[in-house]
């Protein structure tokens, strides 16, 4: 019998190869992968999530589970693919244009990936008109914005604008987030959500999905 | 009381005593906040014409770099590592590709020249100029170096668990330049030394306490003690929220922090509270929205708020929470001046 604490508890500690050999190990004892990622990788998340959030881990051993939890999907998806497993939902972030910083919004992506969620990174320095094409393009239920600098907060606003413009504005939720970024800036543009940090961002994506 | 020079507040300040009235400059002013203040005016202008207690000089603006691709913005710093810089921020570059991919790269490293005499020059022509009446800062950022150009933040962090000894490798690396360094921005004439890498985000420190002390708060210390040697004062900054790490702050002997960032949640009366006793706080005037989007009212209520929190007996310098950046109103950056001047004289009285 596999015991999927030992996967959990592999992963929260960010143990790269003891999360693979657990999750090969799970496989190959028949356990189904959405089973795995329920009982083993969502929990782990949370656990590491709620850590990060309390200041019991910090940057340094949130990283590192990042890289367990990636090690442990690589080999789940292909079977959940196969499956037809759906995601919780569809994410799509980036960095707004002229800013370049990405270490938040990679974070963010980590927590979403491990929750369950099928994110496209955009990247940095991402335009309005980036932003709209990617949404005009595909079928998000989420679009993150993220902004380092106050300098390139008002992109956001354009952003949504843009989206506006375009008449794609109602076609996903959206969520800001990033250091100089507040609820008041967020509720004066107009966009969903704002976010203080990547376990907010989960919580608040999750909580938009049911609205 | 008899007023100071601009050096004498600073420095009365720093050491927690009442000064005239309550000292101000900034660790950076963007280019379009000077234009909009005083079209044209250089720095040092600048910093005469709005009468700020000291000019800082920026290091990353006198360390050499190769220009690798000019319209995009990429160049080769110092230390290797390819950076790019965002087109609506000059000050704030993004690492593309850090110097030190492997320990073999650190094998036959070479690190930059810290006597490099065209380092310097600013800091001499401003010490010609300014020595003696107003104070003249000059940053070192050991950690940031570490992090943001020869290691790359991903990879730093995770060594940090993984690879011990190569962060004690990369801090060598940094310590052996600053050591020469330091000493050479106080022989240019550099009254105080500002100690500039960011240790916390918005909502804590980027690392452990118990990883802070091993790995981050050793160089900051020994650039403290290099400049108590030399009789001069030595500051730190960071952004974020410091809460669990103000302690191992406090115990470099550090004389000054800065920006206590109301964004990330640091009260300027608790600091105040807590370690007035030990340290000279600087800053907590809210540049993220205030400065920004705020009207010249918010303005002067923030600067006399931070005023009562932190102004009695000495030890507040009145500034920003982290710069005079790019978005900030020129007008409420003077008029952030213009109450630090009407309401921090004292005895204060407001």
């Amino acid at each position: 019998m596999i015991d999927l604490a030992e996967l959990v508890s592999s992963v929260a500690e960010g143990d790269v190869s003891r999360a693979a050999e657990f999750t090969r190990r799970a496989l190959n004892a028949q356990l189904s992968a959405k089973k795995i990622l329920d009982n083993g990788l969502l929990p782990a998340m949370d656990r590491i999530g709620s850590a990060f959030e309390n200041g019991e881990i910090f940057l340094p051993e949130l990283l590192m589970a990042g890289d367990a939890m990636k090690a442990a999907l690589e080999l789940l998806r292909p079977e959940l693919a196969k499956r037809g497993v759906p995601y919780i939902g569809k994410y799509a972030i980036g960095t707004v244009q002229g800013d370049l910083h990405d270490i938040g919004k990679n974070i963010v992506i980590l927590m979403l990936e491990g929750n369950g969620w099928e994110v496209t990174d955009l990247g940095t320095d991402v335009s309005p008109e980036q932003f709209c094409e990617v949404v005009r393009k595909g079928d998000f239920d989420v679009l993150g914005m993220s902004a380092l600098l106050t300098f390139t907060m008002p992109k956001m606003a354009e952003t949504i604008s843009a989206l506006k413009a375009a008449r794609l504005r109602d076609k996903m939720k959206i969520m800001v987030g990033g250091a100089p970024v507040t609820q008041t800036f967020t509720e004066k543009i107009g966009a969903d959500a704002y976010a203080r940090d990547a376990v907010e961002a989960v919580a608040k994506a999750k909580s938009l999905l049911k609205k | 009381m008899q007023s100071l020079t601009n050096l004498e507040r600073i420095m009365k300040a720093i050491k927690r005593q009442e000064p005239d009235r309550i000292p101000t400059f900034e660790i950076d002013i963007d280019a379009r906040v000077i234009n909009g203040i005083e079209p044209g005016a250089t720095y040092e202008d600048f910093c005469e014409y709005m009468d700020l207690d000291a000019l800082c000089y920026y290091e990353v603006s006198m360390d050499p770099y190769e220009v690798i691709d000019q319209a995009r913005g990429v160049v080769r710093d110092q230390w290797g590592a390819i950076k790019r810089y965002a087109p609506v921020s000059f000050s704030i570059p993004v690492t593309l590709e850090p110097a030190i991919k492997s320990k073999k790269n650190l094998d036959n490293y070479a690190s930059p020249d810290p006597d490099l005499p065209s380092r310097f020059k600013r800091i001499e022509q401003a010490a010609k100029k300014f020595k003696g009446k107003r104070a003249i800062i000059a940053t070192a950022r050991p950690f940031a170096v570490v992090r943001d150009s020869l290691r790359g933040q991903n990879d730093l962090f995770k060594d940090m668990i993984r690879d011990p000894e190569m962060i004690d490798r990369l801090n060598q690396i940094t310590s052996d330049y600053y050591r020469r360094y330091v000493k050479n921005l106080i022989d240019a004439g550099a009254d105080i030394i500002l100690e500039t890498a960011d240790w916390a985000f918005t909502h804590g420190p980027m690392v452990s306490p118990k990883l802070t002390a091993r790995f981050i708060t050793p160089a900051l210390k020994e650039i403290v003690d290099y400049c108590h040697s030399r009789g001069i004062p030595c500051l730190k900054h960071t952004d974020g929220n410091i809460w669990t790490i103000f302690d191992l702050i406090v115990e470099t002997g550090v004389d000054g922090i800065h920006p206590i960032d109301p964004l990330a949640g640091m009260d300027l009366g608790e600091a105040k509270a807590k370690y007035g006793g030990e340290i000279c706080l600087m800053g907590n005037v809210d540049c993220g929205e205030l400065l920004s989007w705020g009207t010249k009212e918010e303005v002067s209520k923030a600067v006399k708020d931070c005023i009562r929190k932190a102004g009695k007996g000495g030890g507040y310098i009145c500034m920003s929470s982290n710069s005079i950046h790019g978005a900030v109103k020129p007008e409420n950056y003077s008029e952030m001046i213009r109450a630090i001047k009407e309401y921090g004289k004292y005895p204060l009285v407001h």
